[in-house]
């Protein structure tokens, strides 16, 4: 059994499945305009120093952050 | 079913309930719960999101068939989403979405995506909501993602179009941004992009009808796993390219001042001398724009609370202290002549700035180049700031910019025909309010500037 305490908006709900689609469809082609890009050097891989990717690393040897001031 | 003692905040969850004890914040898990709790504990979910500081940590107190009690590590200083700026939401709109992806890896998924489930602490957005975590129903679609939109890339989007200023809004719409205002808000063009297009205007649009139409009949929706991930990992990269694009008046603020290197160090030296005779564990430097004078500080502080009302210097202050990697320093955007108010049920359900500062009780605060702003934009008396500062905090380092000071000329002149109700503004005044409250420990002014800082020491009542 799932317990809500909010009101989710069956809009939202039935969408999903739309809108997953679209997510789908762009990933799929910025994915291929960025290989495109770097194969042809147009693009450099790109490194943000302040938000990080979406994956958690499972182990915990890379993740402690280095320390304070 | 809960407690009389539960926190004001935590009512809505029937999984369990916040409540404090003694200075302790811990967490009743109710019977329906223990399954969820039980495996997140033992798959090693939990751990990993310690380890990786993101979600608070928390120790098991007791574990009986009536309930399970864990007590949380305590955070000194709590924000709310409409004190955060620009790159601090999206921090934490990135931390949610991430922790929705890694859990439907492992076989869970967020109950809810609520802005308030996340503060900042140590340097990173953190998430508090222990028992927002349910077991993934195959093939469902995720409950939260609406308030996921409303919570966090509502506003967002509204902050990249038309200002950060519309982070303000959330205070107002404590449980989001409704999508049909933000739909109506956005630039036509944002209807020709795909991600904008289906995760707000269509979803508008859907919300709208299906609020009339609503028979009381249930719709089955289905929505596979991949699809779910794509959403998610969609609005994650798209989240992640959102920026602001306006400039402020602050926002290079130390190379706008009328310092000169010399009187810059040697500010930077008194506050220095004076804060290591105080030596603080905890501080607030309220108007302290990126941070600057506080990373001078030699003396080891805490906890470092960073205000101001400027969205761009707190987002620059932000962005510091993740390169850095600094864990003491807690930037947010706050109105000192308009702090957070308390809201929600009952007006208990979020606290309200000042009784967070109270409850903090910083031991020092400082007050540098604002004085001048408060007293003269704001039209604030000397004696009302004064009762301000002294009403959370022991000793105030305060700077005062003198009437021949070029900010206070410039502000001066801006009043026009008003200007000479504020002849009140000179120092001998300042002194004379301020010392009805506060005894002055030390007096210089900075050489090569017409300002004269202060510290003080609230007298005893």
């Amino acid at each position: 059994m799932i317990f809500l305490y909010f009101d989710p908006g069956l809009g939202a709900m039935i969408i999903q499945a739309v809108i997953a689609a679209v997510a789908g469809f762009v990933l799929f082609s910025k994915n291929l305009m960025y290989k495109i890009k770097l194969f042809l050097g147009i693009s450099k891989p790109i490194k943000d120093d302040v938000f990080d990717d979406i994956e958690i690393k499972d182990s915990d040897i890379e993740n402690q952050n280095s320390s304070e001031r | 079913m809960n407690a009389k003692n539960a926190h004001s905040s935590s009512f809505r969850d029937p999984s369990g309930y916040v409540f404090v004890d003694n200075g302790d914040i811990k967490r009743v898990i109710n019977p329906i719960y223990f399954k969820q709790y039980k495996a997140l504990t033992d798959s090693g979910f939990y751990k990993t999101l310690f380890e990786n500081n993101l979600l608070i940590p928390h120790t098991e107190l007791t574990n009986t068939e009536q309930n399970i009690i864990i007590k949380a590590e305590k955070i000194p200083f709590i924000t709310y989403p409409y004190e955060w700026s620009f790159n601090m939401y999206k921090e934490a709109a990135l931390l949610t979405l991430k922790l929705q992806k890694y859990s439907l890896e492992k076989g869970f998924s967020l109950k809810d995506a609520s802005a308030f489930n996340i503060t900042f602490h140590n340097g990173k957005a953190i998430f508090i909501d222990t028992l927002s975590f349910d077991f993934y129903q195959e093939n469902s679609p995720w409950r939260a993602y609406k308030q996921f939109i409303t919570h966090f890339f509502c506003p967002l989007l509204l902050a990249r179009y038309h200002g950060a200023q519309q982070l303000k809004l959330l205070s107002n719409f404590i449980d989001g941004i409704p999508l049909k205002i933000v739909s109506s808000m956005l630039p036509f063009k944002t209807k020709l992009s795909p991600v904008l297009y289906s995760n707000i205007h269509l979803l508008a649009k859907l919300e709208d009808k299906h609020n009339e139409d609503y028979k009381g009949e249930a719709k089955e929706a289905t929505l596979s796993k991949k699809g779910q991930l794509n959403i998610i990992q969609s609005l994650y990269d798209y989240i992640k390219n959102l920026d602001l694009k306006e400039h402020s008046e602050w926002g290079n603020y130390y190379d706008k001042t009328n310092y000169t290197d010399d009187a810059f160090i040697k500010k930077s030296d008194i506050i220095n001398t004076w804060v290591n005779t105080v030596k603080p564990d905890r501080l607030i430097d309220i108007g302290g724009n990126d941070g600057t004078f506080v990373r001078k500080l030699d003396s080891a502080i805490e906890t470092a609370l960073v205000c101001d009302i400027d969205n761009n210097a707190v987002d620059f202050n932000h962005r510091t202290t993740k390169l850095n990697k600094e864990h003491f320093m807690l930037p947010f955007v706050l109105d000192v002549l308009n702090p957070s108010a308390a809201i929600g049920l009952n007006n208990t359900e979020r606290d309200s700035f000042l009784n967070r500062i109270k409850a903090f009780a910083p031991d020092v605060t400082l007050a540098l180049a604002v004085i001048h702003h408060m007293s003269l934009s704001g039209n604030v008396p000397f004696s009302e700031s004064a009762k301000f500062f002294s009403s959370f905090s022991k000793y105030l380092i305060i700077e005062f910019p003198k009437r021949e000071d070029s900010w206070v000329q410039r502000l001066l002149n801006n009043k026009a025909d008003f200007k000479d109700h504020f002849d009140f503004y000179n120092v001998d005044n300042f002194i004379s309010d301020y010392s009805e409250i506060f005894e002055i420990v030390e007096q210089k002014e900075i050489e090569g500037s017409n300002r004269v800082i202060f510290l003080l020491k609230t007298k005893a009542s």
